[in-house]
């Protein structure tokens, strides 16, 4: 939101992807020229191309006033009135006479110029309120006394509200509430005011032209309807398959109450009627135990208009969530602490508004909340109810569909995978995902550090294999770890376990693929490998059947035996290439 | 800072505000040398220099400012302050 940037860019706008044109008439006693280029970029950026009528500097209220002027001529859209602060407190000083006298004339003129606009305009009026500035008299004791300027503009403000309450046709754009946030301090510049009659100080021109614009956005259905979220480390602290119910942040433990908190702020955006969806790779039935058995929780199942927890990637999830819910892409934004999972679905669907999450939880609803991604221009009672009424339509709808093919989701993202013996400068990570893995674990074996150096020394008859992805967006490091034994032509899986952040994109393929050629290739015939089930490996259960192995054995306590004949293998379809070009001769 | 490593800077901004992408700033250079410089863009000039040189000028300081020389002394000045 720099000043400049946006300034030159509204002189090359590409208005292709803009659905309508709003004539905007900008009316005020500031200099409009500096407002207008901004109205320009941040509509564009909206998806609406603006057409600007700048009132000249001084005439704000003839221009009203003349059912003649240019402003009518114009034919409006939106009347936006914005007047400065700076510019009123001219008046305030030279008015001679009560000061209570100012603010009643002030909200009178100013309830004479809607009035005039509505006579000969059918534009939708936004009026701004004014910024309060820093101009006591008494200190605090200002309000007993009334007369100091801040006072004044103050009473201002109530009336001006109190008025668009009355009228039902002006929609108030609270602009002292964004100058607030920011900083009143710096945000009247006085110096340029001097020079030039700016509204505000350049820094801040943007976000108040901003709050503006996104009035008119929402005015013209631009609103966001439904926010999509990411479970972990979004809505609680940790890795709910990995972590556990007892084990995940949330509440009392560490940084939990953020996670309270934003999920507070969640829950009152879904009783105003904005709906929340989930979208999350993980089990469906992990991810719903929190919602079910955490007691910290604030969001319920019951909150959740949408709610899918699988593995095909969150691009085609949030479109398969717009579809059921009969929204555009573009009236959803997308909550996710993952950048990779972040720029997959800005990539594929630059529609859907996809905020860079802070680090740190605790700033996560101030980011929410600051974006101001939730103006509208009503509001009733029927708006509080819609969640429940999509929730219901949601659910019968998703009984019914499948997904698309993701094949050219899986191709862009140009993954390319290192696949290599295990070395000494990575054992430490070895060892952590070994440790740390639950869900795509097929045996569970927590091998320790000195027992994988022995695997790595081992070289006549142990494989111990790590893999490391990278794709477009960045390095995941090292996703996946598996540990072979080499006895008599057969080649015994001793421990297969990756990382759930990469699954469904074709590393598991890769991976076998690898394995089956690392067996051929040392003249094995037969694979052997085992499932042990756990709480929450369930995932895996039958990985290596979806593999090609032929099941040979299951106990009661529900241990499956696999077995395939190296001869027989088919190989797994991926979209992954490999990293370095000696990457496969370096395991041996 | 010195003059040396001013201009290359102050360049810099001249480009982005007059969207010029090969503007040579000079010192005896005035408003009537480069397109677009006028009573409006001079003021965002001011701000854009004021924030890519961490300075405030001072509205007097603004007002008698002619030419480019004027501001590379008159940044000169506020950035050894």
């Amino acid at each position: 939101m720099n000043y400049v940037d946006l300034t030159n860019a509204s002189r090359t706008l590409d208005y292709s992807d803009c659905t309508r044109t709003v004539r905007i008439a900008l009316i005020c006693d500031s200099t409009a020229q500096y407002m207008e280029p901004l109205f320009k970029t941040l509509l564009c950026q909206g998806g609406i191309r603006a057409d600007v009528y700048a009132s000249a500097y001084g005439t704000a209220e003839l221009e009203v006033l003349n059912p003649t002027s240019g402003l009518y001529a114009f034919e409006p859209d939106v009347v936006v009135l914005a007047n400065s602060v700076l510019a009123l407190r001219d008046r305030y000083y030279t008015f001679v006479g009560d000061r209570a006298r100012f603010v009643a004339d002030q909200t009178e003129i100013m309830g004479s110029l809607w009035t005039a606009l509505r006579a000969h305009t059918n534009a939708a009026i936004i009026q701004t309120n004014y910024i309060v500035p820093n101009e006591q008299l008494f200190g605090s004791y200002d309000d007993r006394v009334g007369v100091s300027f801040t006072w004044a503009v103050a009473q201002l403000n109530h009336g001006i509200a109190e008025g668009v309450r009355r009228r039902n046709d002006i929609y108030l754009c609270d602009i002292d509430h964004t100058a607030a946030y920011h900083g009143r301090k710096h945000w009247l510049d006085e110096k340029m005011w001097l020079l030039a009659k700016t509204f505000c100080a350049f820094e801040y021109l943007p976000h108040a032209v901003k709050s503006v614009v996104d009035i008119i956005l929402s005015l013209n259905g631009k609103s966001v309807k439904c926010v999509v979220l990411d479970l972990d480390n979004t809505l609680w602290g940790g890795i709910i398959g990995d972590d556990g119910l007892e084990g995940i942040r949330l509440g009392h433990l560490c940084d939990g109450e953020a996670f309270v908190r934003f999920q507070h702020f969640l829950r009152a955006l879904r009783q105003r009627g904005i709906l929340l969806a989930v979208c999350s790779k993980n089990d469906p039935e992990t991810a719903r135990l929190p919602f079910r058995h955490h007691p910290e929780m604030v969001l319920k199942e019951d909150d959740i208009t949408v709610f899918l927890a699988n593995w095909v990637s969150k691009a085609e999830n949030i479109r398969h969530i717009a579809d059921i819910l009969r929204i555009g892409l573009g009236a959803m934004v997308f909550i996710d602490d993952n950048p990779f999972e972040r720029g997959v679905v800005r990539d594929a669907l630059p529609e859907v508004i996809v905020p860079e999450l802070p680090e740190d939880p605790a700033d996560y609803v101030r980011c929410l909340a600051e974006l101001n991604l939730f103006e509208t221009t009503s509001y009733s009672a029927l708006d509080a109810g819609r969640a429940d009424l999509y929730r219901i339509e949601a659910q019968r709808q998703l009984a019914q569909r499948s997904f698309a093919n993701p094949e050219d989701h899986l191709k862009s993202l140009e993954m390319k995978i290192i696949c290599q013996r295990f070395e000494a400068f990575h054992l430490p990570r070895i060892v952590q995902l070994l440790q740390r893995s639950n869900q795509f674990n097929v045996l569970t074996r927590r091998f320790n550090q000195a027992q994988c150096e022995t695997f790595m020394h081992d070289t006549a008859n142990s494989l111990p294999v790590y893999l490391s992805l990278r794709d477009k967006y960045g390095d995941h490091g090292i996703i996946g770890v598996i540990i072979g034994r080499v006895d008599d032509q057969i080649l015994s899986i001793e421990e297969w376990v990756m990382s759930c952040r990469v699954l469904a994109r074709g590393v598991e393929q890769f991976a076998m693929n690898f394995v089956v050629a690392e067996a051929r290739a040392r003249g094995v015939e037969s694979i052997r490998a085992r499932y042990v089930p756990t709480a929450r490996n369930g995932m895996v259960k039958n990985f290596f059947g979806d593999m090609g192995f032929r099941r040979t054995n299951e106990s009661v306590e529900g241990v499956i035996d696999w077995e395939l004949e190296t001869s027989a293998y088919q190989p797994g379809i991926h979209f992954i290439s490999v990293d370095a070009g000696d990457a496969l001769h370096a395991v041996r | 800072m010195q003059s040396a490593d001013i201009k290359p800077n102050l360049s810099a901004v001249f480009r982005q505000v007059f969207s010029q992408p090969s503007l040579d700033i000079q010192d005896d250079m005035t408003a009537a040398d480069v397109p677009g410089w006028d009573s409006l863009t001079h003021v965002t000039l001011v701000f854009a220099i004021e924030q890519r040189f961490g300075v405030k000028f001072s509205t007097r300081e603004v007002m008698v400012l002619k030419t480019v020389g004027d501001l590379v002394r008159l940044i000169e000045r506020k950035t050894q302050s």
